[in-house]
C-alpha cells in the first residue's frame, strides 16, 4: 500500500512515446471495430494505465475511457481538487472527477460510442463488481473482453521501458547492498532496503524475506521481526515510473562455493530462456517462474516449472525467479530480463 | 500475524455464519481491498488476486494467482489448502463445484470480480458483505489492544517525519525515512499522503519532488498498522516560526478537532461527529471549506482498512457503538494559511471515547535555517 516518488519526467518518459501506445492500441481497436476500450487501474491493478498515460492512481482508482481516436479520457474517482496534481503526472485529455466509475462510464459511452459497437474492457472477469455492475446493465451483451487485444501490442517492451526497468533494477541492487553487514534481524534488512530504494525514487517497494534458508524457502511478507538464520535471501520488486524491476539474491555470512556457480548458470539460463538450453544447472531446479506486465498487473505468470507454458515473445520486459536445490542447501534467485529471441537476452539485474 | 487474533475471528465469522445459515463463505481480496480477506482467513495479498473458501466446519482452501504468494500463505498458515494459477477465478468456479450441495455466499463487494458476481452467488453479495461488515465493524480487545500499539506506532512515526522534514529536502526523502522507521518496527505497510507550500496548496498527495522552502507548512496523515490493524494520525507543521495567520488557522483546526472528539459517544451518529466540527468552521466564517469542494470527509472508521466505515460525513447516519474506533480529521483548504490536517484515532468507550493518539496537538515548528 505504500507509494514513493511519484512524478513524470519528460525525459524519461517523452510524451511520444505514450502518444505512440495509445495509438497502437487504437489502431488494433479500430481493426476490430471496438467503439471503445476501458481500462481499470488501482493500486492493485496500475500497470495498463500507467503505461499508456503514466497516470497511477496512489490509494484511489480510475477507469481509462480510450476512444478509437484522440486523447484518453481519465475517470478518476479523486475529489475535484486532486486534477493539478493528476495533470501533474500523467498525460491524458479529458479528465473528469466522478464518485461512480462505472455509472459514469455507461453515460459517457451512450454519448460518444454510436451505434451497436462493443465495448471491450482488459480483463473484463477481473473487474471489481462496483465497477462492472453499472456497464453490465447498460451495455449487455456489448460488454465484451479485451485482454487479449491488450496483451498483443504491450510487449515487446520499448527502449522507454527497458530505461526505466533498468533504473528500477539498479535502484534495487543498491538497496541490497546498503543491508548494513552484519544485520542479524529482518527488520534491519527490510529497514536498509527500504530508505535506499525510496531515496533513490522508487515509486514502489515490495520486499519479501526468506528469514532462514534451512527453514524454509518461502519469501514471506514480514509482519512483525524475525532473527535471521546463517543463510537467508531477499526479493526485492521496485517500481519506478511504472517501470518494474524484480531481483532475488541469497546471503550468507560465508557464502558456499555452490552459489557463485549458481549465480552465473542462472544469469545465462535467464538470457537464453527461448533459445537454447543452458549447460546442465549445479543442482536440481526446484521451482522456477518468467513473469511479464502483459496486462493490468505489474506481474503476470507467462511460465513456469509447471505450466504455463507459453511461448514469450523475445523482446519481452520479464522477471524470473529461481530455486536451485544445491547440495548443501536451497538457492533463491532472481532477477530482470529483457527477453532474448534468435539471440540471447540481455539481464538488466 | 497473531494466531491468537486469527481464532478470535475465526470464531466470530463462524458463529455469524451460523447465525446466516451460511456453509461456506468464498471472500475475494487483493493488495489494496485486503481487509475482509484477512479477517475472514488472515490473509494479506502483496500482488494478484486471492480467494478464500471459508467452511464453517473444515478447512479452508485459498486460490493464489501468483505462486510466490501462494508458497507464503502455506508457509504461514500450514493448516491451509493452497493452490495458485493463472486464471484464479476459473479455478474458484472449479472449487465452488464441489460445494454445490451447501450453502455458500460470496463477499465482499467491493472486491469481488465481475466474472463471480453474474455467476451463482450473486443474491449472496449484499448479505454476506453485510454480516461481514457488522464483524468489522466493532472490535474485540485483542483487535483494540492492535489498534493501540498501531496508533502508539504513528506518534513515533509522526516524531520521525518531523526530525526529518527540513528545509530543502524533497518530500519523497520524508517518507523514505518514515517508511524505513517503519520497517524497523515489524511495520510492513503504511499509508502516507503530505503537502508542502503555502496558500496554493489544496490537499494532499503522494510524494513528489519539490524541496521544503522555509515558511512552508507541511501536512501529512501516517497510517501505520500492527497486526494489520491501521491507526492514523494527521499533523501540520511550519518550517520556521509560524506566521500570526498559520497560528489563527490552527486554532480553529484544534477547536474543530476538540469539538468532534468531544461529539463520538455511544449512540451518537457519524453525522453528529462531522457536524460538530463543520460548526466551528461555520461559526468563524469558513463554512464554505467544509463543502465537497475543498475537503472530502471529516475523519473514517479505522481497523483492517485504512479509509473504514463509517465515513464522518453530515449526512452519514450511523449510529456510534463502543469498541468501534475511527480518526477524526477537520483536514480541509484555510484561505489564509493553505491546506491544514490536524486528526487523532479514537476508541468509543461506553459514555463517550478514548483518544488513542498521544502526539500534543499543536502546531509543530521545525528550524528553518
Amino acid at each position: 500500500m505504500r507509494r514513493g516518488l511519484i512524478g513524470w519526467s519528460r525525459d524519461e518518459v517523452p510524451a511520444a512515446v505514450l502518444e505512440g501506445r495509445v495509438a497502437r492500441l487504437q489502431e488494433r481497436m479500430r481493426a476490430a471495430r471496438l467503439g471503445a476500450v476501458l481500462i481499470y487501474t488501482s493500486f492493485a491493478r496500475p500497470s495498463a494505465v500507467a503505461w499508456l498515460t503514466h497516470f497511477v492512481p496512489y490509494w484511489n482508482e480510475g477507469l481509462l475511457v480510450m476512444l478509437p481516436s484522440g486523447p484518453p479520457v481519465l475517470l478518476a474517482a479523486f475529489s475535484k481538487r486532486m486534477q493539478g496534481w493528476i495533470r501533474s503526472v500523467s498525460h491524458v485529455g479529458e479528465v473528469q472527477s466522478v464518485a461512480q466509475l462505472g455509472a459514469t462510464a455507461a453515460k459517457l459511452l451512450e454519448e460518444r460510442v454510436p451505434g451497436p459497437a462493443s465495448v471491450a474492457v482488459i480483463e473484463l472477469d477481473a473487474l471489481p463488481w462496483p465497477v462492472a455492475e453499472p456497464l453490465a446493465k447498460a451495455l449487455g451483451p456489448r460488454l465484451v473482453d479485451a485482454t487479449a487485444l491488450f496483451a498483443s501490442i504491450r510487449q515487446p517492451a520499448d527502449d522507454t521501458e527497458i530505461g526505466l526497468a533498468q533504473r528500477a533494477a539498479d535502484i534495487a541492487l543498491k538497496a541490497l547492498a546498503s543491508v548494513p553487514p552484519g544485520a542479524d534481524r529482518s527488520s534491519q534488512v527490510l529497514a536498509a532496503v527500504e530508505r535506499s530504494a525510496r531515496l533513490d525514487g522508487a515509486e514502489e517497494v515490495l520486499p519479501r524475506l526468506a528469514p532462514d534458508l534451512a527453514a524454509g524457502t518461502a519469501l514471506r511478507r514480514m509482519e512483525g521481526d524475525l532473527a535471521l538464520g546463517e543463510r537467508h535471501a531477499v526479493e526485492l520488486s521496485i517500481a519506478y515510473k511504472g517501470a518494474w524491476a524484480r531481483v532475488a539474491r541469497c546471503f550468507a555470512s560465508n557464502p558456499p562455493s555452490s552459489w557463485s556457480r549458481a549465480s552465473s548458470w542462472t544469469s545465462d539460463w535467464a538470457t537464453r530462456v527461448t533459445v537454447a538450453s543452458a549447460d546442465p544447472p549445479p543442482g536440481n531446479i526446484a521451482f522456477w517462474s518468467l513473469e511479464a506486465c502483459v496486462g493490468t498487473q505489474p506481474f503476470s505468470v507467462l511460465a513456469s516449472a509447471i505450466g504455463p507454458r507459453g511461448s514469450v515473445a523475445a523482446g519481452t520486459l520479464g522477471c524470473f525467479s529461481i530455486q536451485l536445490q544445491l547440495a548443501d542447501g536451497p538457492w533463491l534467485g532472481g532477477g530482470t530480463v529483457v527477453v532474448g529471441g534468435e539471440h540471447p537476452g540481455r539481464l538488466l539485474a | 500475524m497473531s494466531a491468537n487474533l486469527r481464532a478470535e475471528r475465526r470464531a466470530r465469522l463462524a458463529g455469524a455464519m451460523a447465525a446466516e445459515g451460511l456453509d461456506v463463505l468464498l471472500v475475494a481480496g487483493n493488495p489494496w481491498r485486503s481487509d475482509y480477506l484477512r479477517y475472514a482467513a488472515d490473509l494479506a495479498p502483496i500482488e494478484g488476486h486471492v480467494f478464500a473458501l471459508v467452511e464453517r466446519e473444515g478447512r479452508t482452501q485459498v486460490v493464489a494467482e501468483h505462486p510466490a504468494e501462494a508458497k507464503r500463505f502455506q508457509a504461514e498458515q500450514p493448516e491451509l489448502r493452497v493452490s495458485w494459477s493463472t486464471s484464479p477465478i476459473e479455478e474458484v468456479e472449479a472449487a465452488l463445484r464441489s460445494f454445490s450441495r451447501k450453502r455458500v455466499a460470496l463477499a465482499p463487494a467491493v472486491a469481488v470480480p465481475y466474472r463471480l458476481a453474474t455467476g451463482p452467488l450473486a443474491a449472496s453479495l449484499a448479505s454476506a458483505t453485510a454480516m461481514l461488515d457488522k464483524l468489522m465493524l466493532r472490535k474485540s480487545p485483542a483487535e483494540i489492544d492492535a489498534l493501540r500499539r498501531a496508533a502508539a506506532l504513528a506518534d513515533e512515526g509522526y516524531a520521525v517525519f518531523r526530525e526529518a522534514a527540513r528545509v530543502g529536502r524533497p518530500e519523497y526523502a520524508l517518507v523514505a525515512e518514515v517508511e524505513a522507521f517503519f520497517r524497523s518496527r515489524g511495520c510492513p505497510e503504511n499509508f502516507q499522503i503530505l503537502g508542502s507550500g503555502g496558500r496554493e496548496v489544496r490537499g494532499m498527495h503522494p510524494p513528489t519532488e519539490r524541496r521544503l522552502a522555509p515558511g512552508d507548512l507541511v501536512t501529512t496523515e501516517l497510517t501505520p498498522c500492527v497486526e494489520g490493524y491501521y491507526a492514523q494520525i494527521c499533523r501540520t507543521l511550519v518550517l520556521g516560526e509560524p506566521s500570526e495567520a498559520q497560528r489563527r488557522a490552527f486554532a480553529v483546526y484544534d477547536e474543530a478537532l476538540a469539538a468532534g472528539i468531544s461529539a463520538v459517544r455511544p449512540g451518537a451518529t457519524a453525522g453528529d461527529v462531522a457536524r460538530a466540527q463543520n460548526e466551528v468552521f461555520r461559526r468563524e466564517g469558513l463554512g464554505e471549506y467544509v463543502t465537497s469542494e475543498y475537503t472530502r470527509v471529516r475523519g473514517h472508521g479505522l481497523g483492517l482498512y485504512v479509509d473504514g466505515r463509517p465515513a464522518v460525513l453530515e449526512d452519514v447516519g450511523l449510529a456510534l457503538e463502543p469498541e468501534m474506533t475511527l480518526v477524526v480529521h477537520p483536514n480541509t483548504y484555510h484561505p489564509e494559511a493553505g491546506y491544514f490536517v490536524h486528526g487523532d484515532t479514537v476508541r468509543v468507550t461506553a459514555d463517550g471515547c478514548e483518544v488513542l493518539s498521544r502526539t500534543p496537538r499543536r502546531l509543530f515548528s521545525v528550524p528553518a535555517g
